[in-house]
């Protein structure tokens, strides 16, 4: 656990907020996809003011669980997908 | 997007042969691979309509409406179905099975849940109960205490907009012989202070007052009410079913002795809820559910491990989130309501607009009829009145309570904001009210007059 206290590096915290947007693209579910894109900019905005070590490797563990969590469910949500879409996307469309 | 959504489904059957595999890793490049290969091949998607659209009660909505009744109920946060999973698939143990690893680990969720929910409020793991949601916590706290001190009191208090299953319970005391006090309200919806403190008697058993209104979003003073009762050694009950979660609330520091919590309201599952009962001073309750002594005898009953998981998830959510989800609500309300004033005249906010939790917006629109705004806006998922009382056709007693005209109870729209409303749906809001509106008002001979100048109650309709 001593070696997860050094700070990520930027390219890491890049790549996960990549990960992060590419994720929410993929949600099904409007609001979901919304939300999860605009957490995660705001999160990581947020602790882009992080100056120690420490916390910033905490939020960026944090930030890994979080894509986890977004993977799984993004899957779960496809899975069962409604036939018809919000009407938000349809007239975006 | 459209592409992947269609070819995900497609390989996880493939590669879901024999069971689940590690989601992360294997379906990134897969996916992307199929998907280019696969581009080229299939033909584009029909641009029919019929096939996405949804005829309901006759009425033809060409896609899902946008969501905007927070109040009844809210989605089911993603990351607390993600918690909640597990206790459906594998972990299905009964939390009171103590002989097998099945009920440990179940027992050490609903644990690990009940620490969080109390947490949240400031409580002690030891003080929250688990029940089936915010109407059972009403009643075990209304009938319960009323019942269990029934020999030295026999006085109820509490006010005419709290929700119906309180009212309804306070009624079925009165029934069994105890005085009950419907305090008014004003109409900013508060409770008037000094009439709670007059009405206090040595007998009263309990006072009730929730926190945060499901119909009108306004706060009472929970921390005035509280020390008044401490004062007077009377217990303070409130329905936090709406504030749970979304305006602080500390037991200790508002003098709480009973709070009813309910899940469905911060994005947790339907069905479980919490009754948070103070240790000390002790309060008793006698319990409404006999049984097998569960939740220390206060409610019987298995409880629901993945439900109660969920509730513990949404609180822990709800703790990191809520300063997040209270500026964007309150954003989000201005925006909605600057859109709607610009546009249309004539509109009133019901209830106080100071003390107010920002996510509930209940508007009235002078010279509209209530239920034919309600029929045009079939985009828009809204709610006029509450949930409990729209079977009825009588107007929102708590409307009523507030001194709300007939006329424009009727006309009332409650508008829900939360955690995953976007601007985009707020405008589009703004726009099919605003164009509903107008429509009405273009109709409406009483708007024709009222703009003319006539004043409408000095008329006198002939009689036939």
């Amino acid at each position: 656990m001593a070696a997860a206290a050094a700070a990520p590096a930027r390219s890491e915290v890049l790549s996960l907020f990549r990960s992060f947007l590419r994720t929410a693209r993929q949600f099904s579910d409007y609001n979901i996809c919304e939300y999860t894109r605009r957490r995660a900019a705001d999160a990581f905005r947020e602790n882009r003011a992080l100056a120690d070590a420490p916390a910033a490797a905490a939020a960026f563990a944090e930030g890994k669980k979080q894509l986890e969590v977004a993977k799984r469910q993004e899957v779960v949500y496809s899975l069962y997908a409604p036939k018809s879409k919000s009407i938000m996307e349809m007239k975006l469309q | 997007m459209a592409l992947s959504r269609r070819i995900l489904p497609v390989l996880l059957r493939r590669v879901n042969g024999g069971g689940w595999v590690a989601p992360a890793l294997s379906f990134s490049a897969p996916a992307r691979a199929l998907s280019t290969a696969t581009a080229a091949a299939e033909p584009p998607p029909p641009a029919s309509d019929e096939e996405e659209s949804v005829v309901v009660k006759g009425v033809r909505i060409s896609g899902r409406p946008l969501y905007m009744d927070m109040q009844a109920t809210t989605p089911v946060d993603p990351r607390v179905l993600d918690a909640m999973l597990p206790f459906y698939l594998h972990r299905y143990g009964n939390p009171h099975s103590r002989t097998h690893l099945y009920g440990w680990e179940s027992d050490a969720a609903v644990e690990e849940a009940r620490a969080r929910i109390a947490a949240l409020v400031g409580a002690d793991p030891r003080e929250i109960f688990f029940t089936s949601g915010a109407t059972e916590c009403n009643n075990i706290a209304v009938k319960g205490v009323a019942r269990f001190y029934r020999d030295r009191r026999r006085h109820v208090i509490t006010t005419q907009t709290e929700h119906k299953c309180v009212l309804d319970s306070c009624r079925y005391l009165q029934q069994e012989g105890f005085d009950v006090t419907y305090l008014p309200v004003r109409s900013d919806g508060l409770v008037d202070l000094a009439q709670l403190e007059e009405a206090i008697r040595p007998d009263t058993a309990l006072v009730s007052v929730m926190a945060v209104n499901n119909e009108i979003g306004v706060i009472q003073p929970l921390e005035e009410i509280g020390r008044i009762c401490k004062e007077k050694g009377v217990p303070f009950h409130t329905d936090a079913a709406q504030a749970l979660g979304k305006v602080p609330i500390d037991v200790n520091r508002m003098g709480i002795g009973l709070m009813s919590l309910s899940a469905h309201k911060i994005y947790g599952p339907k069905g479980v809820g919490a009754l948070y009962l103070r240790r000390r001073p002790r309060i008793r309750v006698e319990p409404q559910m006999s049984g097998g002594g569960q939740e220390r005898g206060i409610r019987s009953g298995t409880v629901p491990t993945p439900l109660v998981v969920g509730f513990g998830a949404a609180c822990e959510i709800a703790a990191k989130e809520m300063d997040y989800d209270h500026r964007r609500a309150a954003a989000l309300q201005q925006r909605l309501l600057d859109g709607i004033r610009a546009q249309v005249d004539e509109v009133v906010i019901n209830g106080s607009m100071e003390h107010r939790y920002p996510g509930n917006l209940n508007l009235s629109f002078a010279y509209v009829e209530g239920e034919s705004l309600l029929m045009g806006l079939k985009e828009v998922a809204v709610s006029s009145g509450s949930a409990c009382t729209s079977a009825s056709l009588e107007p929102s007693y708590v409307l009523r309570a507030l001194g709300v005209e007939e006329d424009m109870a009727h006309t009332s729209i409650r508008f829900g904001i939360g955690r995953f409303t976007t601007e985009e749906e707020v405008d589009r809001a703004i726009e099919l009210t605003v164009h509903q509106v107008k429509k009405l008002r273009d109709m409406s001979p009483l708007y024709e007059m009222a703009k003319a100048g006539i004043d409408l109650k000095s008329i006198e309709w002939s009689q036939h």
